[in-house]
């Protein structure tokens, strides 16, 4: 009896303290400032003024794992990441909680593809999934708070607390594995007699039997006329070379040289440095695997019948075999702001060409990058190894006859996670060096997690006291394959992946991705829709420029300006939301044009936002801008020179701070930025402080690019009426036969592109990105190619940072602006 | 002195009850709550990644030069103190020598400052 009320009593006490921590537990949660991917910039919305995370007891986010108990998962899990993903989690202490969030997080999302692990609860327990992609930090706030619900309502863990066996807390969810409590089916349930699109009962697009596409008929691609400098360099080239180059008459957007493989260093080492027009920068360098052509002519101008200098023609009567792979170097002038392309086809299983990293230091990692995802070996290279995928990585995912699909693949578990660690540092840093033998060697990680890399990149820093001897990055960490996905996406929906390219600065992916579709297929946007364009565009701009602004105040140790630059970063995506209806990711543009017209209330919306910008963002500068401290971290570090920057690649923000006029809003005007008055501010400094001194007067800049649009916006369509390429207006869609079939196919197997290629760069808030399409005359795109500009700015990174000292860096990387998905793609 | 003075059994007291409510938190810290252990939760956390060598080894640090200087002149602060205590008294000749101890130690500034041992500045450049 006396045993029996000493139970109850002691079972009234487990209850009580059950509550109290319970209670306790749930108002006091600390996430871990853990970002990987988009839905990170909701994460990190949700904990500024206007969401307010700390209402809910979870104050603010956490820089290391041993602080905190929350571990959001935000964003897309990568294979390279993800033994770092299962760690953090490892070294939180106890008890834990894990929310997922994302698409991404949740199942791999929209990126089925071979680096994406699909779902993180493959490799660490979940409790909670916050849908959406990304989710709104709304969405997130109700994750938390179900959390809690979660935590209140079905934990007891007193009994753990006092070691007396039994009891429940944190994360007990099991891992799920495929096959077992999970299924990665694509086709969902009841499908499974459906073949899964792209294994081998459905083949590649380019296979398909009886594909639709070959039945339309569509004109052939744009041609330009060559100008009179180009022509000139052509004459000069082909004077120089003789048979080894051909020009490609049927370019649809810059002078095209074909160039035999052995003197293609030779022809490059011309248009550098003697060619009448220089060719100063290395633009881009990839390559296009050939063995999936459908009809291996060499060049598309010959199939459509066109004669040109020495082109098809010559190669088909030399009996030239037709390459297995294409080597594609784009060129850019700064003197004439134009650009050219040389072509050199490559054959054999391994192929290998000449390394040109002897005349443009950037081509290292351009190299490294083909190496990686083509397999091409390049002479000369002074150290050639992977660059984005890890080491242990089989096969070379860029190639035709690479799957490309996560779900094809075996699925990433656990085991995988604990064995597949990113390389040890020192083993790294030894691969290029030899020499390494220092007395205070010191090999420290900044990242891959770090509130400071923003974003997903490693730094190895190789360390004297706290001075950079040396430092290496690792990339890779964010490779979402958006070259490989853009191979069985059609035209139109490759958009959303635009997005996602770079996620701060939304639609200005879109609209470099539609420009070389546009000149591709020679469609003409109109007025209305190309100034809406800009506006979008222009308002992506100032959000992105205002979480640099304070992204990098809070590196330097300022945390103030997030809170301030985030209430007009709402507004701002307020009024982007009012237009295209989404946030980091509207999607919204369209082929020929954009998806809608502007709402009702647009106007009052930009001009209230035009109005009250400016005296904000000098309120904002007057906190930082004369601040002795964020002087002195930034005034006269990592310092650049205007030689370096033309050389390595360097675009944008940071182009300009060396000196250089250099916008492509102004050199190469697009979607009517000609039509509109604004300046290119530039400094002279080339460094930190330059580049935020730039950067601050292009949001000035963008509000009198804003102002202007939206007092002069045209009359007209929203879209393009060329309804061969692009999803027609709905209100005559719904009217006649022909518009209809145009949306149907346009919508379901995707319009067809004329045979050919074209690139087209705009200047997005982080410099120069372009996308350089391939078509194989196909509603998909045969080869897409993405020139990011955070790919050349930061292989520059160790140019400044080294001799440095660690709070420098942080200062430069804040100062450089770069996000891996458009470094890593 | 007996044990039994009333401020000598407040103290010893009081001791005890200090030691008794520090060692219980110490006590519960550490009991309470539950334990996992694992190789990888006593691993450094080091960004998410396998640390490289160990952290126990020679590391040149700046800040100690100017902690040092900041030692020794600050010791020197203390006779300055005890001298202004009685200024009044020591009279003329303290001032003189006192003076000339601090301008001693001005000229070991300077000498320092021009050396460049205050400056914390990097000593490595990439050749």
């Amino acid at each position: 009896m006396e045993g029996h009320v000493q139970g109850r009593m002691s079972e009234r006490f487990l209850s009580l303290s059950d509550s109290v921590i319970n209670w306790s537990r749930k108002f006091s949660l600390w996430p871990m400032f853990f970002g990987l991917s988009c839905c990170f910039v909701e994460e990190a919305a949700a904990f500024t003024s206007r969401y307010d995370l700390a209402r809910f007891g979870a104050e603010v986010l956490r820089p290391s794992p041993r602080q905190s108990d929350l571990l959001i998962v935000s964003g897309t899990v990568f294979k390279k990441v993800a033994p770092v993903v299962l760690r953090l989690y490892e070294q939180m202490p106890e008890p834990k909680w894990v929310i997922s969030m994302g698409s991404c997080a949740n199942s791999g999302g929209m990126f089925d593809v071979y680096s994406v692990v699909q779902g993180v609860d493959q490799i660490i327990p979940v409790d909670i999934y916050v849908p959406g992609c990304p989710p709104r930090p709304e969405a997130l706030l109700q994750g938390l708070v179900l959390l809690q619900e979660k935590i209140e309502s079905l934990e007891k863990p007193a009994r753990r607390v006092f070691h007396l066996g039994g009891g429940s807390q944190g994360t007990e969810a099991p891992i799920l594995v495929d096959g077992i409590n999970k299924t990665r089916d694509t086709r969902g349930t009841g499908y499974e007699a459906v073949p899964i699109r792209g294994t081998a009962a459905t083949p590649r697009p380019s296979n398909f039997w009886g594909n639709r596409a070959d039945d339309m008929w569509v004109p052939p691609a744009r041609r330009i006329e060559l100008s009179e400098p180009d022509r000139l360099v052509a004459e000069a080239v082909t004077a120089r070379f003789g048979d080894a180059v051909r020009v490609d008459s049927g370019a649809s957007d810059m002078l095209t040289f074909y160039v035999e493989q052995g003197s293609i260093k030779d022809v490059l080492l011309f248009l550098k440095t003697e060619s009448r027009t220089k060719y100063k920068r290395l633009d881009d360098l990839t390559a296009i695997d050939e063995s999936a052509r459908r009809d291996k002519v060499w060049s598309s101008s010959l199939s459509q019948g066109f004669t040109d200098i020495g082109g098809g023609q010559a190669e088909r009567a030399a009996g030239r075999k037709y390459p297995d792979f294409t080597m594609v170097y784009q060129l850019l002038s700064f003197d004439t702001a134009t650009r050219v392309r040389v072509k050199t086809g490559l054959n054999a299983q391994t192929p290998a060409t000449a390394s040109v990293t002897g005349i443009w230091p950037s081509a290292n990692w351009y190299e490294r990058e083909v190496f990686d995802l083509f397999g091409i070996g390049f002479e000369g290279h002074p150290s050639l190894r992977r660059i984005i995928m890890p080491d242990y990585w089989e096969g070379h995912p860029l190639r035709k006859d690479y799957p490309g699909r996560a779900t094809s693949m075996p699925p990433y578990t656990i085991s995988d996670a604990m064995l597949d660690q990113p390389i040890d540092a020192r083993e790294l840093m030894k691969r290029d060096r030899e020499d390494i033998s220092g007395k205070h060697e010191f090999f420290l990680n900044i990242g891959p997690h770090h509130v400071s890399t923003h974003g997903l990149l490693r730094c190895v820093a190789e360390l004297e006291g706290e001075e950079i001897r040396r430092l290496d990055l690792e990339i890779g960490y964010h490779h979402r394959a958006k070259e490989k996905l853009a191979e069985h996406q059609t035209w139109h929906q490759f958009i959303p992946y635009c997005d996602r390219v770079d996620y701060l600065a939304g639609s200005n992916s879109e609209m470099s991705y539609l420009l070389a579709v546009e000149k591709l297929a020679d469609i003409k946007v109109p007025d209305r829709a190309q100034m809406i364009r800009i506006l979008v565009c222009e308002l992506y701009r100032l959000s992105n420029h205002l979480v640099w602004f304070s992204t990098f105040a809070h590196d330097l140790g300022a945390m103030t300006p997030n809170f301030y630059t985030f209430v007009e970063r709402e507004q701002i995506l307020d009024v982007i939301e009012l237009i295209t209806g989404g946030r980091l990711h509207p999607e919204w543009f369209r082929i020929g044009g954009v998806a809608n017209d502007l709402p009702n209330g647009w106007k009052e919306a930009v001009d209230n936002l035009v109005r009250i910008f400016p005296g904000r963002l000098d309120e904002y500068e007057r906190l930082i801008r004369k601040n002795p401290i964020f002087m002195a971290r930034t005034k006269g570090i990592g310092r650049m020179s205007l030689d370096e920057a033309m050389d390595w690649g360097i675009t944008g923000p940071n182009l300009r701070a060396c000196g250089l006029e250099w916008d492509l809003r102004k050199k190469t005007p697009y979607s009517g930025y000609d039509q509109l008055d604004f300046e290119v501010p530039t400094d002279t400094g080339g460094d930190c402080y330059a580049r935020y001194l730039v950067r601050v007067e292009e949001m000035r800049q963008s509000i009198r690019i804003i102002k202007q649009v939206a007092a002069n916006m045209p009359a007209g369509s929203y879209i393009t009426d060329q309804y061969r390429y692009t999803v027609p207006r709905r209100d005559e869609m719904l009217r006649d036969i022909e518009t209809l079939i145009n949306h149907f196919i346009n919508v379901s197997s995707g319009p067809k592109m004329p045979r050919g290629e074209a690139y087209a760069a705009s200047e997005v808030p982080r410099g120069e990105q372009g996308y350089f399409l391939v078509s194989d005359g196909l509603g998909y795109p045969y080869r897409l190619r993405i020139r990011g500009p955070g790919f050349a700015n930061v292989q520059a990174l160790p140019l400044m940072a080294q001799g440095e000292s660690i709070a420098d860096l942080i200062s430069i990387i804040g100062s450089m602006d770069y996000i891996l998905p458009d470094i890593d793609r | 002195m007996s044990p039994w003075e009333p401020g000598v059994f407040s103290l010893i007291l009081y001791t005890i009850m200090v030691v008794a409510f520090v060692a219980s938190q110490l006590f519960l810290a550490a009991w309470l709550g539950e334990k996992k252990p694992s190789v990888e939760k006593s691993r450094p956390y080091e960004c998410g990644v396998i640390p490289t060598g160990t952290a126990r080894f020679r590391y040149p640090v700046p800040f100690y030069l100017v902690a040092i200087f900041f030692l020794i002149f600050d010791i020197e602060g203390a006779y300055i103190f005890t001298w202004a205590v009685v200024y009044e008294e020591a009279g003329m000749p303290a001032l003189i020598q006192m003076s000339f101890f601090i301008i001693l130690l001005l000229v070991g500034l300077f000498y320092i400052w021009k050396h460049g041992g205050l400056d914390w500045k990097a000593t490595y450049k990439e050749e």
